[in-house]
């Protein structure tokens, strides 16, 4: 038996004292910085799809109602938390909010959809000048994701045929 | 020897059967092979040039040069060196001489190109399905680029059963996972048992197989792939992360800003203390040692803490873009930061050296999970595992990257080719971390945190990156491609070849010793737990629902 060392232990054991926080009866603050849920804000977006086009996990779709509308819907489900929208749009209309409990049965708590109105281009219809040839945007004018579905539409084939997505998760639309 | 040395060497060897070398960089080697040269080449490099094993790749690369794409590659530790030997094969007849049998550190990797792109490695010793889901239809090659990354091929069958080998005669088998008490993740291993000596094993793995491959080569794009990159793994995400935009760099030959570099560079050693001190606590955990596994884990703690604070989450930091970083060290960060390592530091030596003196962790994984310097040779054994069987390889010295070049700091080395030795590599790693990180911190100079990208990425070059990662090294391969993503990219996560150590290290040994050697190449972790609370005088135990834990926050944010 090694005694000395289990002594030794012990005594790191006494020194480092209770350390468990209450949680979740309390939360600790988190930092400034953390990259929690982002919140879209309508009043300051002007519907240029950056967020989406650069979305890694696909989570924001656009829907060109006709010329004047677009509508940009947040579905949240698989969303990363990256913070990749926030960087790439124009207008800081997305924050990365400090929410972070977002575990949820009914799917509809965390999407967000902003109605926009927009205003005729000269050009497309459509522009948005993206930071670097690294962040294309990869549908240029109009868009038309399938919202029903809540998926993106791909020009490529590489197009979720329609059984493929539905069995996925069964999630409750709210 | 220099890449030209060693090119030149094999050129005097191989002559005309060498078709093209490449050396983009210093520490960079392409070569280009006829077909029927490729085993003779790869047998020379392993065996005669001493190189280490690194991975194969298959790529489709028909859309581009009407031929598949076949490349093997190995690293010159000592010269520095990152090497891949690529042959091209014809489109109507997807075969190659297969290299298992010069390089047994290949098995894995051929039989996956077999699976994912239908290239036949003729000759191979054990040719049996690896990768695919036991009802995927023959035939049917997931990675081949006719083939929709959202494709159900046709003929999956539900019904079909795998078909397992017969153990050895006078033997039991003995199913362990793929849902096993001590096994983390799900991987299923038949072992052949005769009494309580373990003889041998069959393994299936694969089964959270998810495809992100195949993802970044046809839906995402360059700058979307890190984020996903650093989901590969949960405790050393970073690593791929950075591994990936590596590749990408060392492709397109970009040159960082250095104050980047030197902050991959911090937040990578980060990510390793973290790692460290999590695997430390396991392992004690697994030989039933929860009072090490507590002490380990709060000191742990705080490092989560400040990843959160510097990149604004404690595990995913979201780290690169191709190019640079996205967050920076800020003074404050840095006073804060230099704080943390001075206590963590002070903390984590009265646990070592508590640790390594006691004889029953000792007892317990001494002898146990041994892989010495053939096996690690052999089966392609990397990170502590080696460097606990006396290989001093760490690819932070031997293949320099972000700000590794300009730090000191040492290999460290054990000879006890066991669990025991492991630990003693890992808990002694803290340290070094420590004075890496350190000396980031003084030496970071200001500037800007991207280069500038102001062109679309150039086509069809080749990128090779090696990141030491806490469990070992992880290598990625990226070919550049058309519509801003790679056309192939392949990464080799440490535990693919660690875990084919495995049958070498449990056999002839204890079934009890099984979890213990497992856990000690140390696959991942990730759990879930609902709240038990137990009064501490009455000793009553409570579980709350989940109702119970949803209200309860409710009210408190209320
Ligand atoms: S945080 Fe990342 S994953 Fe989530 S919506 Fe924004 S870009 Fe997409
Ligand atoms: S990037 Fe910003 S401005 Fe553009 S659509 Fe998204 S939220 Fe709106």
């Amino acid at each position: 038996m090694s005694v000395l060392s289990k002594l030794k232990e012990t005594l790191v054991c006494l020194k480092a004292g209770r350390v468990t926080l209450p949680y979740p009866a309390q939360a600790q603050p988190v930092p400034e910085k953390f990259r929690g849920r982002p919140i879209f804000d309508a009043a300051k977006c002007i519907g240029c799809a950056g967020c989406a086009n650069n979305c890694p996990a696909r989570e924001i779709l656009v829907f060109d109602v006709c010329q004047e509308v677009r509508i940009l819907k947040y579905l949240g489900r698989r969303c990363a938390y990256c913070g990749r929208c926030a960087d790439v749009c124009p207008e800081k209309a997305i924050t990365m909010s400090h929410e972070f409990e977002n575990a949820t049965n009914s799917i509809g708590d965390i999407l967000q959809k902003l109605d926009l109105f927009m205003s005729t281009c000269q050009r497309c219809g459509r522009c948005f000048k993206e930071p670097s040839p690294l962040e294309q945007l990869k549908l240029k004018g109009y868009r038309m994701d399938d919202l029903g579905n809540e998926r993106w539409v791909y020009r490529s084939k590489a197009f979720l045929n329609e059984e493929q997505t539905v069995d996925d998760v069964k999630i409750e639309l709210g | 020897m220099t890449s030209r040395e060693t090119l030149a060497q094999l050129k005097a060897k191989f002559g005309p059967a060498i078709l093209r070398a490449d050396l983009p960089a210093d520490n960079r080697l392409l070569l280009y092979v006829e077909p029927f040269a490729i085993k003779p080449v790869c047998q020379y490099i392993f065996r005669d040039l001493d190189a280490r094993y690194v991975i194969s790749i298959g790529a489709d690369d028909r859309p581009f040069s009407g031929q598949f794409l076949v490349a093997h590659d190995f690293a010159f530790d000592r010269d520095r060196i990152l090497c891949s030997v690529l042959t091209h094969i014809p489109a109507d007849k997807p075969k190659v001489d297969s290299i298992s049998d010069v390089v047994p550190a290949a098995n894995w990797a051929e039989r996956e190109i077999r699976d994912m792109i239908g290239i036949e490695p003729v000759g191979h010793p054990y040719p049996k399905r690896l990768v695919l889901p036991d009802g995927w239809p023959d035939g049917s090659h997931p990675l081949r680029k006719d083939f929709a990354w959202n494709q159900v091929p046709e003929g999956f069958d539900e019904e079909r059963e795998f078909k397992f080998d017969e153990p050895p005669e006078g033997c039991m088998v003995v199913p362990f996972g793929p849902f096993h008490p001590t096994l983390d993740e799900p991987a299923h291993f038949r072992l052949y048992v005769e009494g309580e000596m373990v003889r041998g094993c069959e393994y299936r793995g694969f089964m959270v197989h998810r495809g992100i491959e195949k993802l970044a080569e046809s839906v995402l794009t360059y700058n979307e792939i890190p984020m996903m990159a650093e989901r590969i793994c949960g405790i050393c995400g970073c690593v791929h992360n950075v591994a990936y935009a590596q590749a990408v760099e060392s492709a397109i030959a970009l040159r960082l800003p250095p104050r980047a570099e030197y902050i991959r560079t911090i937040m990578l050693e980060i990510e390793r203390l973290q790692s460290h001190l999590l695997w430390v606590g396991l392992a004690c955990h697994i030989v039933g040692f929860d009072t090490l596994f507590m002490q380990s884990w709060r000191i742990r703690e705080p490092i989560m803490w400040i990843a959160e604070k510097i990149s604004g989450n404690r595990k995913t930091y979201a780290l690169c873009l191709i190019g640079g970083v996205r967050w920076d060290i800020t003074p404050d960060i840095k006073t804060e930061l230099r704080q943390l390592l001075d206590k963590l530091e002070a903390e984590w030596k009265p646990v070592v050296a508590a640790v390594l003196k006691d004889k029953n962790i000792q007892a317990r994984t001494s002898g146990v999970g041994v892989a010495d310097k053939t096996a690690c040779k052999n089966t392609g054994l990397v990170g502590p595992v080696a460097r606990a069987a006396g290989v001093d390889i760490d690819c932070r010295r031997d293949h320099p990257y972000a700000a590794y070049d300009r730090v000191d700091f040492d290999v460290i080395t054990a000879d006890g080719c066991d669990v025991w030795s492991r630990v003693v590599v890992r808990a002694t790693e803290v340290f070094e971390s420590i004075k890496i990180i350190r000396q980031c911190l003084d030496r970071m100079e200001p500037g800007p945190l991207q280069a500038d990208i102001k062109d679309e990425l150039p086509v069809g070059r080749l990128g090779l990156s090696s990141v030491e990662a806490p469990r070992g090294e992880s290598h990625h391969f990226v070919i550049t491609g058309e519509n801003n993503r790679p056309r192939r990219w392949r990464v080799r996560a440490p535990t693919y070849q660690n875990l084919q150590g495995i049958p070498a290290m449990i056999k002839d040994q204890q079934l009890a010793d099984m979890t213990i050697s497992l856990g000690s190449i140390d696959p991942c972790f990730s759990c879930t737990d609902r709240l038990e609370t137990i009064d501490l005088r009455s000793k009553a135990v409570k579980v709350w629902t989940q109702e119970e834990l949803v209200k309860m926050v409710k009210a408190r944010k209320a």
